[in-house]
This record gives C-alpha cells, structure tokens and sequence, in this order.
C-alpha cells in the first residue's frame, strides 16, 4: 500500500467510525456530548478561518452564533418560516454585521482587534438582553425565546431522538473542514497566510490584504451563524446568556488555539481533546469540585502557549507521518528484500 | 437639580475608582505593549487578600494596605518572570505578541476558578467595617464615605504612579524601555527586570484598587470580570498607557454610569458604554491621551 492509499483508508476508518457512532452507542447522554463536541468543532473551525488564517484574533465569535439562532428562531416562531430558511437568511445577516464590524477593525492591530470584537460581542448581547421588540419581530429581552417542540420531521428541523442532530452536525462539520480544506489550497488562503504574517510585505506584493481578511470574516460569520440556528433548534430555548456570551465566544477562540491555529486538523483535535475534559469534569466533580475543568482548561492554554504555541496539532501529525512512514516504508523494504531474492 | 448635581459627584467618586482598577492594565500595557487579560483576576485576588487580612486580624481595611501592596508586587513579579518573560523571549521580534494576550487569560481562568474552589461561590462583605453605610451629607446631598476614600486613594496613586515614572532613575529607565526596548538594552537596561518591575506596579494598583473597593464592595471569585471590561473601555478611552488618561477615562464611565440612568433604563447604561468604547475605537482609536504610535 502507499502513503497516498494509507491516507484515504484513515480518513474513510474515521467517516465509517463517525457515522456508524450512533449505532453502537444508545445513550442519549454520550451522544449530547459528541453533538456539543462536533458543534464546538464546527465553530471553531468556522473561527480558524478568520482568527487561523487571517491572523486576527477575534474574540466575539458568539454575536455571529446569537444572529444566527434568533434570526431563524423570529422567522419560525412569528412567520411559520423553516428554520433551514431561517439558517441561511441569519447567516446572510451575519455577513453583513461581519462586513460592517470588519471594515474599521482590521486596519486595527493585535491587541485592539481583540477589545474591539469583545466590546462588540458583549455590545450585542447587552442590546438584545435590552430590547423586547424591533418593530414587529419580538426578541424578548433578557427573557430568551422558547420553541415549542410541536411539530417534529426534517422540514421542521426538530426530531424527537438525538440521533438526527448528529448525522445533521456531523455533516456540517465536514462540510466546514472541506471549505478550509479548499480555502487553504486556493490563493485566497495562501494571500491570507502572507497577509496574516507579514502584512505589510504582502501589501507591498499587491496583495489587498483588507480584502481577503473581510472574506475570511464574511465566511466565517456565515458558518458560525448557521451553527447558531442549529443550537437554537437542539436546545429549543436560547437566551442572550446563552447563545451570545463572552464564555462561548472565548471558548471557541481557545479551543482552536489550543488544537493548533491556521491548520485544517488543529480545531476539530482541539475540540476532540478539550470538551470531553470539560464535560466529564462537570458530570463527576461539578458537585464538590466547581470550575475545575476551567482551571484545567488554563493551565493546557499556557503550557500550549509556552512550549508548543503552533499548537496541539503539530506534535500529532508529525507523529501520524511518522507512523505512515514507518508503515509505507516497512512494506517498501519487504517489497525490496522480495525482488532481490 | 440637585440630584443631578449628587448624581454627578458620586459618579465622578466612583469613577475615579474604576480609574484605579484600570491603572494597572495602562501601566502594563504602556511598558510591555501587551493587554493583561488577568487584570480583572488580579484585582480579584487583591480584594481578597484585602478582604482576609482586615477579617483576620481585625484591622481597619485601609490600614490593610501596608501588607496587600507588597504581597500584589511581588506576585505581579514574579507572574510576569515565570509566564510572559518566557514569551518575551521567544518572539523577541515581535512588538505586541498577542500570544500574551492568551496567556494571560489562561491566568484569568486559573485565577477566578481555583478562589471559586478554596473560596466558594458565595459573596463575602466585610464584617468588622467602620465604614459601611457611611454617609456624608454636604448642603442635602449624600455622598458615600468609602467611595470619598477611593477617590483620596486614586489621585494619590496615580499621582504616585506619575511622579514615579516621570522623576525617578528608575521610572526614566521603564519609561526609555517602553519607548524602544533594543535603545534601551543597548544603554544597560536590563528590559525583563523592567517589565517584572510594571507588571509588579501594574499589579500593585490592583491592589490599592481592591482595598479601596472592598469597604463597601462584596468579593466573589469572578468580580474582575465585571471590572474588566471596564478596564478595556476605560483604558482605550483614556488612551492605552496614559495614567491621567486612566482616570478621566474612569470618571467619564462613572459619569455616564450614574448620571444616564436619570434619563433611562438603567440597563441601556451598559449599551451606551459599549457604543462609545466602540466610537471612540473608530474614531480615535489613540484614545484623550494615547500616543499615535500605540496603536
């Protein structure tokens, strides 16, 4: 077998494991946490395009997700409209926000991108928690928005199991690592990669660095919001503690840095190693030990940080190649001793 | 109109408070270029170590400041020598790493949650309190006593701070570091004493800050959260690095915070405080007193 075919039955072990996970596990409670954990997946690989890519650090992730679920909460609520329809017109909406938010921030740099995009996040919430009604469409406030569990099926987007809400997400994660797989082949990705570390030796190639990051962030608000709408119909309540807070918007940004910033694998692995901590924290020790999986979560951050601050992901996937070395090259070496006898 | 007038004192008293809690992350970021996002656990920690040595030893809570500055500096020392001097180090080309950035809120979380474990989730005020509920009444207007101290321990500070930088050798050579760090060295400055040194001041005003603020604030472990933010905003406003422009920013969000509600919701406060944060990015992103180069 050679590298490239090794490649391919590892990806396809790991589709057929993933999509034939529900089979075998029955309980609801293990398949939430994989739900969550592939949902956190999505978003922070929906952020690694902006704040991977494009160099940034954008904290206020959550704005994009809180859009995203109250706008096809609204439709589906006051006009009957399918949340799928509501998905995509919530995150059209976030594009615009996005555009709107990026165009003074990212002549910004470092550390006043990251306040301003925090100061926008938590503006966003404090503006929903205020506001019962624009116009006709009813937020309700601080209050939250309920959806009642009525009519159940796939146009509906609300099931009675847990199982479609896994194949659905399971789906959007990987179409989401497709866009960053063909994003970080294209030029869009590499003009992203140069304008992220050298920004001005990019400008001076004639790179509209701006451009591509407003893309990046356009991109990445619509993904993120999509995940909004799904949250919205999994959880079937949101509130703007919720769905847009500092927590989550943090969460996602450290996931992903934890993973590995600006690779394909870094988030889904920073997802894959950090929620089950977080989550199996909270179910044996919430009661005596609170907050533990947050003190956890502090000391990987820095210990990532100081001493393998590319991330999570680089230690791994130079251990895969060399495993699919040892493997290729093992089956080489046979293939050479046979010939020569 | 006289409420009006007592509406503005008491929120230019507390907003030279929230000016103190932002002194630090000026300093900080005006010497090492870098956002402490641990700041608001920083004032945390230094409300409860405030907060225990007044209860356990029984002393007035002002009095408490003579052992909370010493124990701050010497754990902003030591924080910035065993965690960010590593990352100083390491991207020493790099002008603002936003790798601090992360770092630093690492910290945070370790911070907040590990008091969350040693000491619960509950609100603590203090008991033994000579000031609690004080009142001072000047020509029908009251005016909280704790809070007249906070603003007296504020001006001190920063004007302290100020004189510090400005007129000691010391404070010249933090100062000379901040402006270009490699002119600096060249001239024998050792640049990660200095910064050790800022973020030991920085984390000392922390300090001074939680001692002003416990007398008539509850301490619980994600009360820098709430002074965070306002650090940012404040900061920005004023202008990254600026001391004065620390305070004005302070006092303008007091002002904003206690004069607004007679017009108001009191919670559209808070919006009306983001949008300026926000228009003031946009606009003048140096802040009242920033320096063009900062940002």
């Amino acid at each position: 077998m050679t590298r490239h075919q090794l490649q391919i039955l590892s990806l396809v072990l790991v589709g057929v494991v993933s999509f034939g996970l529900p089979l075998v596990l029955r309980s609801p409670t293990y398949l939430h946490i994989l739900i969550l954990l592939y949902l956190y997946a999505y978003l922070t690989s929906s952020w690694n395009l902006v704040g991977g890519f494009a160099g940034v650090l954008p904290l206020g992730h959550a704005a994009f997700v809180g859009i995203g679920a109250y706008t096809s909460t609204i439709l589906s609520l006051q006009y009957g409209l399918s949340p799928w329809i509501g998905m995509i017109v919530g995150g059209i909406l976030a594009v615009l926000v996005g555009i709107l938010i990026g165009l003074p921030t990212f002549k910004m740099r470092g550390a006043y991108f990251a306040l301003a995009t925090i100061a926008f996040g938590e503006g966003i919430r404090v503006m929903v928690e205020n506001i019962d009604y624009i116009g006709p469409l009813k937020l309700n406030g601080p209050r939250g928005l309920e959806i009642p569990p009525l009519k159940t099926g796939l146009t509906h987007f609300m099931f009675a199991g847990k199982e479609p809400y896994y194949y659905i997400i399971l789906v959007m994660l990987i179409l989401v690592i497709t866009i960053t797989y063909l994003i970080s082949q294209s030029k869009l990705g590499y003009y992203l990669n140069a304008g992220g570390e050298e920004p001005e030796a990019a400008m001076a190639l004639g790179v509209n660095v701006v451009r591509c990051k407003l893309i990046a962030l356009a991109m990445s608000s619509f993904l993120t919001a999509l995940a909004g709408t799904f949250w919205a119909q999994f959880t079937l309540f949101i509130h703007p503690k919720s769905v847009i807070s500092l927590d989550m918007s943090f969460e996602i940004a450290f996931i992903a840095l934890i993973g590995g910033r600006g690779s394909i694998a870094g988030p889904v692995l920073g997802a894959l190693l950090l929620r089950p901590v977080s989550d199996f924290s909270r179910i044996y020790f919430g009661d005596k030990l609170p907050g533990l999986h947050l003190i956890i979560f502090g000391v990987v951050l820095i210990l990532v940080m100081l001493y393998q601050p590319r991330g999570l992901q680089e230690p791994l996937t130079r251990a895969y190649n060399r495993l699919l070395d040892r493997l290729t090259g093992a089956r080489a070496e046979q293939a050479l001793g046979r010939s020569r006898a | 109109m006289i409420y009006l007038l007592e509406d503005t004192i008491n929120g230019i008293l507390m907003g030279s408070i929230y000016g103190l809690t932002a002194l630090g992350l000026t300093i900080i970021f005006g010497v090492l270029k870098v956002i402490n996002f641990a700041h608001g656990s920083l004032l945390m920690v230094g409300m409860y170590v405030a907060f225990w040595a007044a209860t356990l030893s029984g002393m007035n809570p002002y009095v408490a400041l003579i052992v909370v500055v010493p124990i701050m500096y010497a754990f902003g020392y030591l924080l910035q020598n065993t965690l960010i001097k590593p990352i100083f180090k390491a991207e020493k080309q790099v002008r603002e790493p936003i790798t601090v950035i992360i770092v630093t809120t690492g910290v945070w979380y370790i911070l907040d949650n590990l008091c969350l474990l040693i000491f619960g989730p509950q609100y603590r005020a203090l008991q033994n309190n000579p000031l609690r509920g004080k009142m001072l009444e000047i020509g029908g207007m009251m005016l909280s006593v704790p809070k007249l101290w906070g603003f007296v321990a504020a001006m001190i500070t920063a004007g302290a701070v100020y004189w510090f930088f400005q007129k000691t050798r010391m404070g010249r050579a933090i100062r000379a570091t901040s402006l270009d760090r490699e002119a600096a060295s060249l001239m024998g400055i050792n640049q990660y004493k200095v910064y050790n040194m800022a973020f030991g001041i920085g984390t000392a005003t922390a300090g001074i800050a939680g001692v002003a603020l416990i007398p008539f604030f509850n301490v619980y472990p994600s009360v820098g959260v709430l002074f965070d933010m306002k650090g940012y905003i404040i900061v920005v406003l004023g202008g990254l690095g600026s001391i004065w422009g620390a305070m004005l920013g302070g006092i303008i969000i007091g002002l904003i915070e206690s004069v607004c509600p007679q017009f108001m919701t009191a919670t559209w406060t808070e919006a009306i405080v983001y949008a300026l944060f926000l228009a003031v990015l946009f606009i003048k992103p140096s802040g009242l007193f920033g320096v063009k180069y900062d940002w």
